[in-house]
């Protein structure tokens, strides 16, 4: 059968871009100049946002993560709300927002309202730039990676805002300890993503894309120690498990996030499973192919694999917090300079030396195959060089005690039972 | 360049940038000083946009906001709450003459020099930079990283505890 | 270009509303930056004063009351009350009795020690997975404790001269279930938790306690054991008739939390190994001595101690010849263990004090009593 390909009509739902255009030009004919900027913001915002986002964050964030933990710690989830719970983030929603949001008297009132907003419009604004089909992108900026990378510079000074308003110092130390943290992983972030950009040879997203659909390879394969290396590098920045100093003990006291209550807080929350969605998002579409999905876009809308890419990649997000413990903080940061960042530096060492010789030399396209296969056997070596390079040696740990008979006092380590 | 939208954000981002500049030194809070310099910054990223220079707009959010601003506001964390005053203090007086004089000159630069203007802004894509950067102007390029390895390397130093430093002296 | 920063000391309170499951213990840490520096503990949160309760009730009546010291070990220290005032008053316990009490409190011991490792990775920030699994396990042991003593965590077991009831019909079915389910727990626990490169270096060379400061603190159980200092008062001391069972004591390396935690992880497995072995070799006959309700034992003292899953727990009971103890003490082993708390959490960070805390395995219902 031939494949169906989106075509132009308003009620051809694989490529939604129809109908935002049908609702603009209609706009445009009615409304003044200039209306229509405004209502295009609008429509954008309530597409990729309301639309498509918040969902996602509601259910899979909050509920499926919630559920799935559950799973992986031996219990159910909730399930009590609702048919199997469904109901459980409206009605996380409801407590949140009827909560007394406490504010201490002698804090920063100001600083303190706006630092739930400087967190939560970066994760609304990252959404401006991901492809979610061939046609459907808010604003298709030729810059669109580095889009993201600034963007997310910007929650980290949420979170000197609040640490900072609360009058506490305590969370004054949490913030510069988690604000440290975040900026030292932003660099290995910034490295391994370089890697992606030189094989792709382009800064925007949809042409990232349109590379993966064109070599019918998924730069994450091409690249398979950017992937990882980003994966590390954006738990970090989205402050979960096994690096979540943010949430847990940091001076046990306090956490930045204190002095916050109510649907202050729970934008907080929520935006961090929004960022976290967004980071996904990013994920999918630079290392794991986007909309694409090796011929299949053409019968399911890309849409659809898109959103089912990301919500497969958040499971990943949730594996990881449920099965690891935390790293400490020194600890943390020793492992983004001394580990981390080497390894992205050798990574696109790698990958610059084989983009250029495939381009000068001229070969053709399914030598990136070759590139492939070997780059995902040398990210493995190299991962496993580099660590024993620098002495995690997790073999030379004993995981049995010494057993002996009788009781007799110390017996030293070298003595042979 | 021209268009309605154009035009409306021009005058949007000046109003953003130049009130906020204006909060850097108006405000009591040191604190909130360092916050009105992150949204001066984020106005002259816009004005990079609006030149179609998205890709120094970007590297301007990523390094000023994103490094350089977080490293004031560590600075400013980590002293005392006495010194965080940001009043006015008796270099009020000298600062505005001097300001002033600054203006002077400016002013009298931008009136006489013969600006150009094209009707469309050249496309200059960020490989065009990239090679720029590395042909005519590499050495200056390399010069900056080399400074900017001065700079890691002397903050390096100056945080090393006293045992650090004996493990690493040379006898 | 040292001393350009200067840095200054400040106290912060680690407690005594914890975020981990230690109850209410304080410590205020002295914090320099990221390093304690010093550390200085603040108890009684919990005292209720049972000591001079005790006094007041006869040696039957204060049972319950050594329940509740280290709650979630009850056996135990039912097991030692009761040995002290057998010593105290002269009292043989048949050998059934003893069979059983060791039974009860070898899964007490298990049951402890699932908690404690729970907690433990806990502590490093693993949130509540370990806890979730370890859970399930003790809940089956806890089934058992319902059947036979009726009730779960303050079981009320012991009896001065052996045990309350007898074993009843689902009694030994159930401790068969647990024997074959604990082991391959024990190994997944180790594979997930003793294998994880960020457990090992969250608890590796923290709050590392010498041997010798090992003896002089005057510390025992898994605290001393993971120092590498053979010593097990089973093996030692034995009560109980714990001489005819065969089983190891396991030492640590070098005295880390890392060692505690792989310490209390084998225990486990030799606990298995006594249950099963008193289980095979259960003996027929009485379960109990017959005692007087208001017992009055001749006047004179008595020491008695056993290993609790936290060290040695010893009850010490002076008796005037009336039907109440004249004094009633408790050597609470988690009490003493803290003494070396200071010499484990100095020079570390407050996270790592907080790892410390979790391999101590302490409870504060006996540390205030």
């Amino acid at each position: 059968m031939m494949p169906f390909l989106a075509s132009d009509k308003w009620y051809d739902l694989r490529d939604l871009s129809n109908i935002s255009r049908e609702i603009l030009e209609g706009a445009d004919r009615v409304l003044p100049f200039g209306i229509v900027y405004v209502l295009a913001a609008l429509l954008g915002f309530v597409a990729s946002f309301l639309i498509f986002v918040l969902p996602s964050q509601l259910f899979v964030g909050v509920y499926g993560e919630r559920k799935l933990i559950g799973r992986i710690q031996s219990r159910y989830g909730p399930n009590r709300v609702g048919p199997f719970g469904l109901l459980q983030p409206i009605a996380d929603a409801i407590k949140l927002i009827q909560k007394e949001a406490l504010t201490p008297t002698r804090s920063d009132r100001v600083v303190m309202y706006i630092a739930p907003l400087f967190f939560v419009a970066p994760a609304v604004l990252l959404f401006a730039v991901i492809p979610f089909g061939p046609n459907m992108i808010f604003a298709d900026v030729p810059v669109s990676l580095m889009y993201f990378l600034a963007i997310s510079s910007l929650p980290v000074l949420a979170n000197f805002m609040a640490g900072w308003s609360a009058n506490n110092k305590y969370s004054l130390f949490g913030a510069i300890r988690i604000v440290a943290m975040t900026i030292s992983y932003e660099t290995p972030l910034v490295m391994s993503l370089l890697g992606a950009v030189v094989i792709a040879g382009t800064l925007n997203l949809q042409g990232m894309v349109l590379w993966a659909d064109e070599y019918k390879i998924w730069l994450g394969f091409v690249t398979p120690l950017a992937l990882v290396i980003y994966f590390i590098c954006v738990s970090a920045e989205l402050n979960r498990t096994p690096t979540d100093i943010a949430e847990a003990e940091s001076e046990i006291v306090a956490g930045y996030l204190t002095e916050y209550s109510g649907m202050k807080w729970g934008l907080f929350y929520g935006m961090d499973i929004g960022y976290a969605i967004a980071a996904s998002a990013f994920a999918v579409t630079v290392f794991l192919g986007g909309w694409t999905l090796f011929g299949l876009e053409q019968w399911v809308p890309p849409w659809l694999i898109f959103i089912g890419k990301t919500h497969l990649f958040y499971m990943l997000f949730i594996w990881t917090r449920g099965t690891l413990p935390r790293l400490r903080s020194d600890q943390l940061m020793a492992f983004a300079w001394k580990f981390l960042l080497p390894l992205a530096l050798f990574n696109l060492f790698i990958v610059a030396t084989e983009r250029m010789i495939w381009a000068e030399e001229g070969y053709p396209d399914a030598y990136v195959y070759l590139f492939a296969m070997f780059n995902i056997l040398v990210s493995i070596l190299l991962l496993f060089f580099w660590a024993d390079f620098n002495g995690y040696k997790p073999g030379d740990t004993p995981t049995r005690p010494r057993l002996v008979k009788e009781p007799r006092g110390y017996v030293p380590v070298e003595e042979q039972l | 360049m021209d268009g309605f939208g154009v035009t409306f954000a021009f005058w949007v981002l000046a109003a953003i940038t130049l009130i906020s500049a204006s909060g850097v030194m108006y405000s009591r809070n040191l604190f909130h000083a360092v916050l009105f310099l992150i949204l001066t910054f984020i106005g002259v990223a816009g004005f990079f946009v609006l030149l179609s220079a998205e890709f120094i707009a970007m590297a301007q959010v990523i390094i000023y906001v994103g490094a350089i601003a977080v490293l004031v506001l560590f600075a400013v964390l980590l002293t005392p709450r006495a010194s965080r005053d940001n009043a006015e203090t008796r270099m009020a007086l000298p600062g505005a003459l001097l300001a002033v004089c600054l203006a002077a000159v400016f002013l009298f630069v931008i009136h006489d020099t013969g600006w150009k203007t094209t009707a469309e802004p050249p496309a200059i894509s960020t490989s065009d930079l990239g090679n720029a950067l590395l042909e005519i102007w590499v050495l200056p390029f390399l010069l900056a990283s080399v400074l900017l390895t001065a700079a890691l390397i002397g903050a390096i130093m100056l945080t090393r505890s006293a045992e650090e430093e004996a493990e690493d002296a040379l006898l | 270009m040292t001393g350009a920063i200067k840095s200054e000391p400040f106290v912060i309170n680690i407690g005594p509303q914890h975020p981990s499951t230690h109850g209410v213990f304080r410590i205020r840490a002295t914090v320099d930056g990221e390093k304690v520096i010093d550390a200085e503990m603040v108890m009684g949160y919990l005292h209720r004063s049972m000591e001079k309760l005790a006094e007041e009730r006869t040696y039957t009546q204060n049972i319950p009351f050594t329940d509740r010291t280290d709650y979630l070990s009850s056996m135990s220290n039912n097991l030692g009350y009761c040995l002290a005032v057998e010593k105290l008053a002269g009292i043989e316990v048949p050998a059934r009795g003893n069979a059983i009490r060791v039974i009860m409190a070898e899964l007490q011991r298990l049951a402890s020690h699932c908690m404690a490792i729970g907690a433990f990775a806990n502590d490093t920030g693993a949130w509540q997975t370990p806890v979730m699994w370890a859970f399930r396990e003790r809940e089956k042991i806890l089934d058992i404790f319902e059947v036979t003593s009726g009730a779960r965590l303050t079981c009320n077991y012991m009896r001065i001269g052996g045990v309350a009831f007898d074993l009843r019909t689902p009694f030994e079915p159930m401790v068969r279930q647990v024997l074959a389910d604990l082991p391959p727990f024990i190994d997944e626990m180790e594979n997930l938790l003793s294998g994880n490169e960020i457990f090992i270096s969250r608890t590796r060379g923290i709050g590392v306690l010498s041997p010798e400061m090992a003896t002089n603190a005057s510390l025992s159980g898994p605290m001393l054991r993971g120092s590498g200092i053979a010593w097990d008062l089973r093996k030692a001391d034995p009560y109980c008739g714990y001489e005819q069972y065969d089983f190891a004591i396991p030492i640590g390396y070098r005295g880390d939390s890392y060692d505690r935690f792989i310490v209390r992880l084998e225990e486990m497995r030799q606990s298995v190994k006594i249950v099963r072995q008193a289980l095979d070799g259960l003996p027929t006959g009485p379960f109990r001595t017959e005692v007087p309700l208001a017992l009055r034992p001749p006047s004179g003292e008595a020491y008695a101690r056993i290993e609790s899953p936290r060290g040695e727990l010893g009850y010490y009971l002076v008796s005037d010849g009336g039907p109440s103890p004249f004094r009633f003490h408790i050597r609470p082993p988690s009490f003493i263990n803290l003494s070396a708390l200071k010499e484990m959490t100095v020079g570390g960070t407050v996270a790592d004090a907080i790892v410390v805390l979790g391999s101590v395995d302490l409870v504060v219902g006996e540390i205030d009593r």
